[in-house]
């Protein structure tokens, strides 16, 4: 436990230091929100269109879809805003040998590499994703649910979490790959599976792949479970799966990520 | 000692000139394949968009026709043209995109690298056109193989292969959208003059195109006049315009304006561009070491 509070306050003590950098660069700041907002513009307008042909997606309502949609964008705005930053300068790490000095320091190096800055800019996203879902709640007239926001408020943790373990996984194919295009694209890419509703894996071609991506690789439970049991189906065992594959993703991605680091030959020196 | 010769003089002449263009798109060719797993890795993984794209419109299509996908017609397109279009507009990105240029030129400004175009007999745009033309001769060849592939895979969405004079019309359309999006690019970058940051402008002109070009959906699809609005600026041409050329959705006397206009955009983004190089080189104030 003592080892637990060592590195939550290590990690609020990070988030100060990089939030006094970024308040040094307010007009940045603003502009990187515009664009976030003016992205979600994008997205709601899409699916305003979509909406204006047909009534369902997918078997989600506009509104249930609403939700989904809020949902995966604060979900990706959480991700962006403690990970992505630091996974994207990874490879530029391996490739210069500026890693040896990371390695050098008493700490966990998972740690250090994942978690040692916070993109501040990427923050609002999350509150505009909660607006978006709660308007989604407000024109659906959600019956309020303890139950159900419980489960949400874990699922959505087990998102979060699954999310980590892949980007981890991701970066760590820098080590070998040496210059990994912009592990931000990539990320945007490979997350293109988790952003619409896995009923959309239908079909006796594609279901096989639904499968593959909800129990073997289980990125497609990221923002579909908590979406899901707030505003659709509540399944137990679903809750429970997601539980458990969460457990086995950062499991597999610690180990796969250590792996990595072995094979690091120092470029530097 | 023997001393340098100072009489030497480069050549000069149109072939000269070419062969000088021709060994910096040699050298780019040699410094983009050298990454090749991480290239092949970028190539593969540029797929799973397009395939949830195609999973997520097939279930819009089953949701507005109630089951079956084939049934229904949006805005013109059936599903099979929905989901053509929206292979075809990879195609037109595939030309059209520009990553890293705008944002390259603004930082040769910032920090006043851009001298070395001009100490040198070398044109910077004519430079980043030869670097560019072998970036994206590079990734159509690497892409060739996968994409396809992926048009094999899906080859039952085309309901047939465009007619000669349709297939040399998008041909151009895509030739003409790489200069439309180059040229574009090189304008943004130069705003770099004035403004010394263009990475903000960049990111809110970049997230707008990927709606307004028409990438995400066909602009018919929108509602009026937000249709119409977008098909008349120049954003169309980098992905929407080659693929319902391809289609034949564009033909006759609207597919000879079409291409009019589309040339008239990119002359008019090739002399922006010289414009804005000649009256910001007057600001240029040469920063940096």
């Amino acid at each position: 436990m003592t080892t637990f509070w060592k590195y939550a306050k290590l990690l609020g003590q990070l988030g100060r230091y990089t939030l006094a950098r970024e308040l040094a660069f307010r007009s940045n700041f603003l502009v990187k929100v515009f664009v976030e907002a003016l992205w979600l513009g994008i997205l709601l307008a899409f699916y305003a269109t979509v909406f204006g042909k047909t009534s369902l997606v997918a078997g989600w309502t506009q509104n249930q879809y609403l939700f989904f949609v809020g949902c995966f964008f604060a979900l990706n705005g959480l991700i962006e805003c403690l990970f992505l930053e630091n996974c994207n300068e990874f490879a530029e790490l391996v490739r210069t040998g500026d890693l040896d000095f990371l390695l050098l320091k008493p700490i966990d190096e998972q740690f250090l590499i994942t978690c040692r800055r916070v993109d501040w800019a990427t923050a609002p996203n999350i509150l505009m994703g909660a607006g978006v879902m709660l308007l989604a709640l407000f024109r659906m007239h959600w019956a309020f649910d303890p139950v159900k926001l419980i489960a949400f408020f874990v699922t959505f943790g087990c998102g979060v979490l699954i999310a980590y373990a892949f980007m981890l996984t991701l970066t760590a194919f820098s080590v070998w790959l040496v210059r990994n295009q912009s592990l931000m694209e990539m990320w945007w890419l490979f997350a293109s599976l988790a952003r619409y509703p896995k009923q959309i894996f239908d079909g006796t071609n594609v279901a096989p792949l639904g499968f593959l991506f909800t129990f073997i690789l289980p990125i497609l439970l990221v923002a579909n479970v908590p979406s899901n049991v707030m505003v659709r189906a509540f399944d137990w065992r679903m809750i429970g799966f997601t539980l458990f594959a969460t457990v086995m993703s950062l499991w597999a991605s610690r180990r796969f990520f250590q792996h990595a680091l072995r094979s690091y030959r120092s470029a530097s020196s | 000692m023997k001393p340098p010769d100072t009489t030497f003089r480069p050549s000069r002449g149109p072939i000269a000139t070419t062969r000088k263009y021709l060994k910096i798109l040699r050298a780019s060719l040699v410094e983009r394949m050298t990454y090749r797993a991480d290239f092949i890795f970028g190539t593969l993984f540029r797929f799973l968009p397009i395939l949830t794209t195609i999973l997520l419109w097939r279930a819009i299509y089953k949701g507005a026709s109630g089951n079956d996908e084939t049934d229904t017609t949006l805005s013109g397109f059936t599903y099979k043209q929905m989901i053509a279009y929206l292979l075809l507009t990879n195609i037109s990105r595939m030309f059209s995109s520009m990553p890293g240029l705008a944002g390259g030129i603004a930082r040769d400004i910032r920090e006043g690298t851009i001298k070395r175009y001009l100490i040198q007999p070398i044109d910077m745009v004519g430079y980043l056109l030869a670097y560019r033309i072998a970036h994206k001769l590079a990734y159509i060849v690497g892409a060739a193989i996968p994409y396809l592939i992926l048009f094999y895979l899906c080859r039952d969405y085309f309901d047939y292969f465009p007619d000669t004079l349709t297939f040399v019309a998008f041909l151009v359309a895509c030739v003409m959208a790489f200069v439309v999006g180059f040229f574009f690019e090189v304008c943004v970058g130069m705003v770099g003059f004035w403004f010394g940051e263009v990475t903000s402008l960049l990111y809110i002109v970049m997230t707008l195109n990927f709606f307004i070009s028409g990438h995400m959906l066909p602009l018919d699809l929108l509602p009026h006049p937000w249709s119409d609005i977008l098909k008349a600026l120049p954003f169309q041409y980098m992905a929407y315009f080659p693929a319902v050329v391809f289609q034949g959705k564009v033909q006759g006397m609207a597919l000879v304006v079409g291409l009019l206009a589309e040339l008239a955009w990119s002359v008019f983004f090739i002399l922006l561009a010289r414009w804005l190089f000649v009256r910001g080189l007057k600001r240029y104030s040469a920063f940096g070491g």
